[in-house]
């Protein structure tokens, strides 16, 4: 109870953080803004994140975050709109929405699938703050239990989960996870100030500026993909019936809201890890625990929750450790941190014990984001729809002279964008072959850290086994172990699946030796069989006078 | 014939040696460098050398590449029928690989020599491995050099013309480049233009500097302009 009644008078106090005219307007702005740039299929997140950071850097830290958590938090909202009604998700995460949502527009239901996706997402985003808000005295208690030597081992649990998440790409996101921490390291070492990969360059001497290599990565990649893309026509369904048809069904399913709301939480709190396993672990076990899990894929209400429920959860969530520990677990996180640092609010443990006020009014501006999206798309729905029709490469025009902004205002330097241009075309090919660029983002965030942390720590260890003596240190290297040891187990297995199944559908050579060694084959074993048997029957049995 | 060089559920194949072998080769010259561009500081622990880091991150690059590189589903590449059936030919194409990586060793001692016939190696497993849909492939990657330039144009006249008739000026251009030509998308792009100079430099003030031909404006026009456009 005291915990509460803590809880309580500390909102109260964080409420001073949000009650002002620019706070309330970054709540709108974000608010409305995510959901636009969901609802714009080829924009996302990641890419409005990375060109209004550095704008935000000229604002308040709790008045620039709450834009960026509001195009975080909403812009699923709106991915939501363009998986349902055309079969495109309007983020990477509206992706399984497309499954259930895509085929009951096409049974004349879009406006109930839009409901029910607007009622899930606000249940998960609801679900994950009032979650956070009940554990923040908890994680207060627990956060300055998290020395150098945890943080560092925090953070490279949350790489190795970074890189062992992308299944069946994990060669390669180890080497981009690599890539980062290299690019990190450019310029000089803070320690020795000795120089390092500089090639006696000046321009390299200062170190290659994350907002750059992120702007490069997410928004000119962005740009360049749709400005050489082709443009997609778009069909729009009329809407029909009551938008608030979907919280009435949302309540009866509360098992499959409560539990995909609950994976979202936890998957994220976890680095590394995030949206696309909280989703798959709940629609699995939405379809497993369903009296209909035939209708799975194929227009299910239990679905379509299960999704948007479970990627809704997540974002909140995320701010776990990047709030706790200093630790962003995506790179949306990683972004977010650039702004604490540039404020010099250093997000950890100390922020937990000192402005605990300012933890409670960010999840605050988070719930009622929420409650600000769910009104705004309730109103405007039908009006949104249309930004649907923008042409593919008319916004990889607008992406492009947004970019500018992003790149240029951050220190006017044409390095900067030459840099960022670079990267624009590096992401561009990733794109296309579908390889993962996040781990690079991760890399040099979490790189820098245990860099860091690493050397602090190393100071007051004699033995290796120091290094795991204290309780939470413990916890996380068994974690590691773990998380190492599934991985490698899941690679063999899927290693012999894979050489059974390569050996079911392999057909015989058709080489002629091969052949020959066949017929030989068949000879020496079938036809001889035959042959002796045939020799049986015909030959006279042995008598008595043989 | 098929986009796809062998059939991959998860990932488009086209363009993979490729690009895994640039990876690979720009990952091992950077670490052949290491010795020269960081530091090993006498006195020093283990894991607070400068070179610590970079080691890491550029030892990992290489590592993972090349196992992935490895991993790739490959297919031979398919020569030209005389390079096929001359003898000669593949005789000479070893030969001359051998002799490469024998000389770098020779001329660079066998342990600085380490990398180079690394190098080499990547160089003709490519060579041996690539595909006419890596080559198309990569034609594509060049071809988005086009938009880099318009990008770094746009950085490049800014400073000089100014934002607000360089982003107008962008906009219509660029629109008329990708296709667009009616009306309405000219209005489109031109509003657009208008609506993101006077959001980001007249209400949010970022940090965007004067152009230099406002210089020649009148006084209190002159300062106006910096100030807003």
């Amino acid at each position: 109870m005291d915990l509460i009644f803590d809880f309580l008078s500390q909102v109260q106090a964080s409420s001073s953080y949000l009650a002002r005219w620019d706070v309330v307007l970054a709540l709108l702005v974000g608010s409305v803004g995510g959901v636009l740039i969901g609802a714009i299929p080829g924009v996302g997140p990641a890419v409005a994140i990375a060109i209004l950071l550095p704008a935000t850097f000229s604002m308040d830290p709790i008045v620039g975050l709450t834009v960026l958590l509001g195009i975080y938090g909403s812009s699923m909202y709106g991915g939501s709109i363009p998986a349902i009604l055309i079969n495109t998700p309007g983020t990477a995460v509206n992706a399984l929405t497309t499954y259930d949502g895509y085929p009951m527009t096409t049974r004349g239901e879009a406006r109930r699938a839009l409901s029910l996706a607007y009622s899930s997402s606000f249940f998960g985003g609801i679900f994950s703050v009032v979650c956070l808000i009940l554990f923040a005295p908890i994680l207060a208690k627990i956060a300055p239990m998290f020395g150098s030597r945890e943080i560092f081992l925090a953070a490279l649990l949350g790489i190795i989960l970074v890189v062992t998440a992308h299944r069946k790409h994990t060669l390669i996101a180890a080497a981009m996870a690599c890539f980062g921490i290299w690019l990190n390291t450019i310029g000089l070492h803070p320690a020795s100030y000795s120089k390092r990969y500089t090639f006696d360059q000046s321009w390299l001497s200062g170190g290659v500026n994350l907002i750059v290599v992120v702007l490069g990565l997410f928004a000119l990649s962005q740009a360049f993909t749709l400005l050489h893309g082709d443009d997609e026509k778009v069909r729009l369904t009329k809407l029909k019936g009551s938008f608030f048809q979907g919280f009435r069904e949302l309540a009866r399913h509360p098992r499959i809201a409560g539990i995909s709301a609950t994976f979202g939480v936890v998957m994220g709190m976890i680095p590394g890890v995030g949206e696309f396993t909280a989703q798959f672990m709940s629609y699995t076990y939405a379809q497993k625990s369903s009296k209909r899990p035939e209708d799975f894929g194929h227009g299910s209400s239990e679905g379509l929750i299960a999704a948007e429920t479970a990627n809704n959860a997540v974002p909140g969530a995320a701010m776990v450790p990047l709030l706790a520990l200093g630790i962003p677990g995506e790179a949306l996180t990683a972004m977010m941190l650039s702004v604490f640092y540039v404020h010099n609010v250093i997000p950890g443990p100390q922020l937990f014990q000192n402005d605990m006020d300012f933890v409670v009014a960010l999840y605050l501006a988070l719930l009622i984001l929420n409650v600000l999206v769910v009104i705004f798309l309730l109103i405007a729905t039908n009006q949104l729809i249309k930004v649907v029709k923008i042409p593919n490469r008319f916004l990889g025009v607008c992406i492009l002279i947004l970019s500018f902004v992003g790149v240029y205002s951050l220190r006017n330097s044409l390095t900067d964008c030459i840099i960022a241009a670079a990267f624009g075309i590096f992401g561009f090919i990733m794109k296309r072959m579908q390889l993962p660029v996040v781990p690079i983002v991760l890399g040099m965030v979490l790189g820098g850290i245990m860099e860091v942390k690493l050397r602090s720590a190393m100071a007051r260890v004699k033995t290796p086994l120091d290094f795991i003596d204290r309780p939470i240190a413990a916890i996380l290297f068994a974690m590691i172990v773990l998380v190492l040891i599934l991985h490698f187990r899941r690679v063999w297995l899927d290693h012999k699946e894979r050489k059974t199944d390569e050996w079911q559908i392999s057909h015989a050579s058709t080489s002629f030796p091969a052949i020959l060694s066949r017929r030989r084959n068949y000879i020496l074993t079938e036809r001889g069989k035959k042959l002796r048997a045939k020799r049986k029957t015909f030959s006279r049995r042995l008598t008595d006078k043989d | 014939m098929s986009d796809e060089i062998t059939e991959h559920p998860d990932r488009p194949q086209r363009g993979q040696v490729l690009f895994a072998a640039l990876f690979l080769i720009c990952a091992t010259l950077l670490l052949a460098a290491i010795e020269d561009q960081t530091k090993w500081l006498k006195g020093k622990d283990f894991f607070a050398q400068p070179r610590f880091w970079p080691a890491v991150g550029v030892g990992g690059m290489v590592l993972f590449t090349a196992l992935h590189f490895w991993h790739l589903p490959r297919k031979p590449r398919r020569l030209p029928r005389w390079m096929r059936e001359a003898d000669w030919f593949q005789w000479a194409e070893s030969l001359f690989w051998a002799v490469l990586a024998i000389g770098l060793a020779l001329w660079l001692g066998p342990i600085s020599a380490a990398p180079m016939v690394f190098l080499v190696a990547i160089v003709r497993v490519t060579w041996l491995y690539q595909h006419w849909t890596d080559r198309r492939e990569a034609k594509i990657w060049v071809s988005v050099f086009e938009w880099a330039g318009w990008f770094l144009a746009y950085v490049l006249l800014v400073p000089l013309i100014g934002y607000l008739p360089v982003t107008i000026a962008f906009s219509l251009i660029l629109t008329w480049r990708v296709g667009y030509r009616s009306r309405l998308m000219m209005w489109s792009a031109g509003v657009f233009a208008v609506l993101v100079v006077l959001v980001f430099k007249s209400f949010l003030q970022v940090k965007i500097p004067g152009a230099a031909i406002y210089e020649y404006l009148p006084g209190a026009l002159r300062s106006f302009f910096i100030l807003n456009f």
